[in-house]
């Protein structure tokens, strides 16, 4: 009982800090919901679409430029500008005017009704990556159609039927089946992975900061006075109003995001209470684990910056784990996003059960325990250490 | 006469706060840490993780109902192809369901019993193919894969389907009009390639900007009235010595590791290096100057050390997302765009990439290129500005401190003479 009661005069205390400082404030609240909505409405359109593209036509005639109009037509291309040579539209997209453009040499239909074989050509820029392989795709599509479109009248011609045509264009098209996101978005596919990353690194952060700034306005001694200096009741006390915070931030991301924008979630809606509890404590668990590990302030927080950032790549959500080097993939298991997004993308995208996340859902639960590892070096610091800016 | 000497008091003053500087810089580890020690080890970091490049051998699953030899051939190629390894034959949709489940593939190709039948009955066969949509790198290796070897086999079967005479003929009836794929700049395509140079310019401005905070933290923390300049130092009177001097410390430190970022890191890696190193030196220096600026203005707003680092690291990955190069420049919304032009990453990104990946000339990228120039001076001025308020303050502040010290005195000796 007089655990319940210490553990409720702490928290009341440290509402009273996040209260006074204004950095609680914009890290815990304003911040999160910044970057909420800047990925979701930055991402909004969830393809590209419009990318300009240009077209270089020497051959001008009727068939190219039924050719270009058709491009123009794609959803994901629109055609900007006509160049008279190949080099001004490079020049094009060295000024990042254009992504990529389609190349139509002199006598292009001349060749064609002769049956001559000619060759078009499509130029894009992979300096872009997202941009550069879209465009690239249409202008694919682009050139097979104008190959499609000159057998099509000559079978027509012979007197098959348009199914027929069809198969002998094309003996064996392919079915495709994009599951959990057959938009294939890019606003699903990114802000799932982001947000929940930089919402981690505030996790960290605070919860560096806030065992750190104890040493710092030198109140160390009287949290844990109030805790009868049994460590865990303090740090119970000071981390559960964070930890509601954050959960409803989380919450609130989640609902917003799965339920308002409509987001793929094939699982059930408890599984996004379980792995919001779980990327909350985990990332407090690492948080305190910093501190614990170095009890100062700055070095605490910089490594918890330092580990935020490195997670957002080395969730292997954007280059692929399966890609990196072995040590590499060995090494992503030290980072709590990497477990958090194999975790949501297989329960909640992919809505598989629990179960093939196993191994993900322990790590996680390794990352909450943590800080049962340094606990005793962070009372120790609390009690004796002295700030050293 | 009197013009040269205040100019030469200030230059003796700048100089003064510059080893000033230079020497917090060395002594404070925090400001180490982000000068030196992030900047060498970061671009490594990154260097390793993307220098894959492209993901080759995805696993896959098939489930090969048709059991031909059609079927089997179309397996053999996907096998064969760089970027696919068909790992697992299932038995049914089920069991390669659960595969995917337990990670073991990343999609699925599903060849249904009527494949032979179809193709070669003119009802065009099919083959789905189903993709763990989560990574977006595999199922474009996935789909492309099928892709490419459908219509591999079908220009085969064509030619045989067609009755054509020669050679020739077949080649012409199968694709009348040819076409050649070209990637510029970049050409392997590779995911480090593309991403890595933004990261090196956004690393350049975010460990500059988070040393000088942390720095102008510790400056505060010394302040017995928190503010950022020493208290009745002389030499810290006027506005342009500091700010000069204090840039011209962070201009040599970011000298030398903006070459590393810039000119070393994509020659040690092999990343695209095409830039003259006058176009290249012509961007960074503008860039540099307005991130060394632009720190110097946020680190006004920092009342404590460490807050910078709350204020400064999430930045990056919006950042990255503004320069344009994971997300199309044309499909960011104009209100993202506005809020970009704040920032010197998004125009030295930009530039960098194009005169480096690209290599494009400084007239190319003469926008941005300008625009930093405008940065640099906008937060130049900012700069100044800010320092003057705190010259402002601790002339204030200074002059209560004496007021209260005379106060102070002239009550004791009035207390001493009333004894």
């Amino acid at each position: 009982m007089i655990y319940l009661r210490q553990i409720y005069e702490i928290m009341m205390r440290e509402l009273l800090i996040l209260r006074q400082n204004h950095i609680y404030r914009f890290c815990m609240v304003l911040f999160p919901l910044l970057v909420i909505v800047f990925f979701t409405s930055i991402l909004d359109d969830g393809v590209p679409t419009s990318m300009p593209v240009g077209v270089v036509d020497l051959d001008n005639t009727s068939m190219t430029r039924s050719l270009t109009r058709r491009l123009d037509a794609f959803q994901i291309s629109r055609v900007v500008a006509h160049y008279p040579s190949m080099s001004e539209a490079r020049e094009a997209i060295q000024r990042n005017e254009i992504y990529g453009f389609l190349y139509i040499p002199k006598g292009t239909t001349d060749k064609l009704l002769a049956k001559r074989q000619p060759k078009i050509s499509y130029y894009y820029s992979n300096t872009t990556l997202a941009a550069g392989s879209m465009v690239m795709k249409d202008m694919k599509t682009i050139s097979t159609l104008g190959s499609a479109a000159v057998g099509q009248a000559t079978m027509r011609a012979r007197g098959f039927t348009p199914q027929q045509t069809q198969a002998l264009l094309q003996p064996i098209k392919i079915d495709l089946h994009q599951i959990a996101n057959p938009w294939s978005s890019y606003n699903v596919y990114l802000t799932t992975v982001m947000v929940p990353g930089l919402i981690m690194l505030f996790i960290f952060l605070i919860s560096s900061y806030s065992l750190g700034t104890e040493l710092k306005f030198v109140t160390s001694k009287k949290w844990l006075e109030l805790a009868d200096n049994n460590i865990v009741i303090a740090l119970t006390g000071k981390f559960l109003p964070q930890t509601l915070i954050w959960l409803a931030i989380i919450f609130s991301y989640e609902y917003y995001v799965f339920f308002h924008l409509g987001f793929p979630h094939l699982g059930s809606p408890w599984m996004l209470v379980l792995i919001a509890l779980m990327q909350v404590l985990a990332s407090q668990g690492f948080g305190i684990f910093a501190f614990g590990l170095m009890p100062s302030l700055r070095m605490s927080m910089s490594i918890s910056s330092l580990w935020a950032v490195l997670s957002i790549s080395m969730a292997g959500s954007a280059f692929p784990i399966m890609g990196m080097d072995g040590a590499l993939q060995s090494l992503s298991w030290l980072f709590p996003l990497r477990h958090y997004w194999m975790m949501y993308q297989i329960c909640i995208f992919n809505g598989f059960p629990l179960i093939e996340a196993w191994f993900h859902f322990a790590a996680l639960t390794a990352f909450m325990l943590l800080p049962w590892l340094v606990m005793n070096k962070i009372k120790n610091a609390m009690l004796t250490y002295v700030y050293i800016p | 006469m009197s013009i040269f000497h205040n100019f030469y008091i200030g230059l003796q003053n700048a100089c003064y706060i510059w080893r000033k500087e230079m020497q917090q810089v060395f002594k404070d580890e925090g400001v180490l840490m982000f000068f030196i020690v992030v900047p060498l080890a970061y671009p490594l970091l990154y260097s390793w993780i993307y220098n894959n490049e492209v993901v080759r051998d995805v696993p896959v699953c098939v489930v090969d109902e048709s059991h031909s030899a059609l079927s089997r051939q179309f397996i053999r190629m996907c096998d064969a192809s760089p970027d696919v390894k068909v790992a697992y034959y299932a038995q049914d949709i089920d069991e390669a369901k659960s595969l995917v489940s337990r990670q073991l593939v990343k999609g699925v190709y599903l060849i249904p019993s009527s494949f032979t039948a179809d193709t070669y009955g003119l009802r065009q066969g099919t083959i789905s193919v189903y993709c763990d949509m989560s990574l977006m790198l595999t199922y474009k290796a996935i789909f492309q894969t099928a892709q490419v070897v459908s219509m591999e086999m079908g220009s085969e079967l064509t030619k045989k389907l067609g009755g054509h005479y020669t050679a020739r003929d077949e080649a012409v009836a199968a694709r009348p009009l040819d076409y050649d794929d070209v990637p510029i700049f970049s050409p392997s395509g590779g995911y480090g390639s593309s991403i890595l140079p933004v990261v090196l310019i956004l690393i350049l401005q975010q460990t500059l900007v988070l040393g000088i905070g942390l720095s102008a933290g510790t400056a505060r923390d010394e302040n017995p009235y928190r503010n950022l300049i020493p208290l009745g130092d002389k030499r810290y009177e006027d506005t342009l010595p500091i700010v000069l001097g204090k840039s011209l410390c962070y201009l040599m430190v970011f000298a030398i590791m903006g070459t590393w970022l810039v000119v070393i890191v994509p020659r040690l890696f092999n990343f695209p290096h095409l830039a003259t190193w006058q176009s290249l030196l012509a961007v960074m220096t503008p860039y540099t100057l307005a991130c060394i600026f632009f720190g110097i203005v946020m680190s006004c707003m920092v009342k404590y050390r460490e807050n910078v680092m709350l204020l400064v690291v999430f930045i990056s990955v919006p950042l990255l997302f503004m320069t344009g190069v994971s997300w199309p420049q044309s499909n960011i919304p104009g209100y993202w765009q506005g809020v970009s032009w704040l920032f010197p990453s998004t125009f030295g990104a930009r530039a960098y990439v194009r005169i480096n990946s690209m290599g494009a000339t400084l007239s190319d990228v003469q926008t941005e290129y300008h625009i930093l120039w405008l940065q640099a001076g906008v937060y130049f001025l900012l700069a100044c500005v800010v320092y003057r308020f705190q010259v402002y303050r601790s002339r204030i502040q200074a002059k209560e401190r004496l007021d209260f010290l005379r106060h102070k005195r002239a009550q004791t000796f009035q207390n001493n003479s009333a004894d």
